[in-house]
């Protein structure tokens, strides 16, 4: 369970500070997937790195499963825009990064293995393809077998065939493991496919501007029917309504 | 396999190329002036078998000041410049204090160098070391500057602290350029090794150097260019050995479509 209560997030200070987040509130249930769709440049990232406990909220409340949240947690795991890979790590090393970093000796080669990567542990990112990289992304926050997931737009800039398979990959994975899951993005479909709920924000500084009920939600399927094509043209709807 | 024997082929042929150009110059120079200025490479070669005992000594010894430099040079300079250039603070304070001794030459301060370590084999190194010790922070900081964030980002939200930050992405993600820098500046740092010691080391037999061994033979010019080339091949072995550590090091760098990204 996440809980956001008027979130806000000023970078800087004085006359040159960017105010990013401001008096955002919003909450996702245990075991349940919400995305999070806005603007290029409206917050997005920001409010994912205050819930990974890597940014101080300037005013507000985080809290997961109750706890405020004061820094790294161990059963958060965080997948970052374009993968965040580290070049110099094979893709072996990429995915076992966390548990190394937090002291563990667990292998991710299963991970690794149902993620379709067997074979390319020892290649290094500049060996693979996009898609690819972005699974071994995902291959490393699910090492951690974490209770929370947050994924920064774990789809964008892909052709949309890559795009759709790791969409499916994403809902399979919250199926089987069932986490807790906020999925950020700025497209509008994969808004609709893979959010129970959807948060809409506003342009910078972010806030909520609409939350939409998406119950359709759950199914590989559920993108082929007139259900989904609806929501996502009331999305569009929202969104440009928003000034965005 | 077959890079590597063509690498060592123009190695050769580039040896081949210098003496061909040296024998032509030797011999232009005897034309012109009518005497033996610059001993041909023959001579020069009978020069150097005839004293390969002490030349041989005065390579090993000038080979191992230099690595020694260059590892206290490394030692001292990556970890000053890797914070200096990542952490903004000490950037802020540190980096106008670098740039102002950076372009400083040690050799002028040689008289109080020596004042302050003596003629022994500390103000040899210390002239050698000030010299890389500076190339090597400067590259640090420049690299360490513009370590990608995302990168970081990586390794904090798995909780890294400010060492495994440091281990995992700052060093790896410099080294490429450090080790550069490093192969570049030794040109620099082998003439420095020269002035350390020929100024610094009038109290040392021609076995004590390289530097020493062509000082020593100033008026045998055949024995003392052989010193020349042994300081040059000196040169060359550092330079190659760099590039090998950095293949070793930095294999990331030499794969995949462009060539690591
Ligand atoms: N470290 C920072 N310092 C100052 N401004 C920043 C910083 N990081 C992000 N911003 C600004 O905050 C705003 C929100 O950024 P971000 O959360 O990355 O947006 P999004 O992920 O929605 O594209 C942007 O205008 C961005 O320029
Ligand atoms: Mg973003």
């Amino acid at each position: 369970m996440i809980e956001v209560d008027g979130l806000t997030v000023v970078y800087g200070r004085g006359e040159t500070s960017v105010p990013a987040v401001a008096g955002l509130s919003m909450e996702v249930d245990t075991y349940e997937l919400v995305s999070v769709v806005g603007p290029s440049g409206c917050g997005k990232s920001t409010l994912l790195f205050v819930l990974a406990g890597l940014l101080r909220p300037t005013a507000g409340r985080v809290r997961v499963h109750g706890e405020e949240v004061r820094g790294v947690r161990r059963d958060v795991a965080l997948i970052l825009q374009d993968a965040g890979l580290l070049p110099w790590k094979t893709v072996r090393q990429n995915a076992e990064l966390a548990l190394r970093l937090q002291g563990r000796k667990d292998s991710a080669d299963q991970v690794l293995a149902d993620l379709g990567l067997a074979g390319f542990e020892k290649r290094y990112p500049s060996e693979l393809s996009e898609g690819m990289k972005r699974r071994v992304g995902i291959a490393r926050a699910l090492a951690l077998q974490p209770r929370v997931m947050l994924m920064d737009e774990p789809t964008a800039n892909l052709d949309s065939i890559t795009r759709e398979h790791i969409q499916n990959l994403i809902l399979g994975l919250w199926w089987e493991m069932g986490f807790t899951g906020v999925l950020v993005t700025h497209d509008m479909e994969e808004a609709v496919f893979l959010g129970r709920r959807i948060y809409v924000l506003s342009a910078r500084p972010a806030r909520v501007a609409e939350v939409i009920e998406n119950p359709g939600m759950g199914e590989p399927g559920y993108r082929g029917t007139p259900e989904f094509a609806a929501q996502v043209a009331h999305l569009r709807q929202v969104l440009g309504g928003n000034g965005a | 396999m077959t890079r590597t024997f063509r690498q060592a082929l123009s190695y050769l042929l580039a040896v081949g190329v210098v003496i061909g150009l040296w024998w032509g110059v030797s011999w232009l120079l005897e034309t012109i002036r009518e005497r033996e200025i610059l001993p041909t490479p023959g001579v020069t070669f009978a020069a150097a078998v005839e004293n390969i005992g002490t030349l041989a000594s005065a390579f090993g010894t000038s080979a191992l000041r230099f690595l020694i430099a260059l590892a206290v040079a490394f030692l001292l300079g990556l970890p000053l410049g890797l914070a200096v250039g990542f952490e903004r603070r000490l950037d802020q304070y540190l980096s106008p204090l670098i740039y102002l001794l950076y372009p400083m030459p040690p050799v002028a301060l040689l008289l109080f160098l020596y004042l302050a370590f003596g003629l022994g084999e500390v103000v040899r190194l210390v002239v050698v070391v000030m010299a890389l010790f500076f190339q090597v922070v400067v590259a640090a900081q420049g690299a360490a500057k513009y370590i990608v964030p995302s990168h970081v980002t990586a390794v904090r939200s798995a909780g890294a602290t400010r060492w495994q930050i440091y281990r995992h992405v700052v060093l790896p993600a410099t080294l490429p350029s450090v080790l550069t820098a490093a192969r570049v500046s030794v040109g620099l740092g082998i003439t420095m090794l020269y002035i350390a010691e020929t100024k610094l080391g009038v109290l040392l037999g021609p076995g004590g150097g390289l530097g020493r061994f062509i000082e020593y033979y100033t008026f045998r010019g055949d024995i003392s260019l052989a010193g020349v080339v042994g300081l040059a091949l000196l040169g060359l072995l550092f330079y190659v050995v760099l590039e090998l550590l950095e293949r070793f090091l930095c294999r990331w760098k030499f794969v995949g479509a462009r060539g690591g990204a």
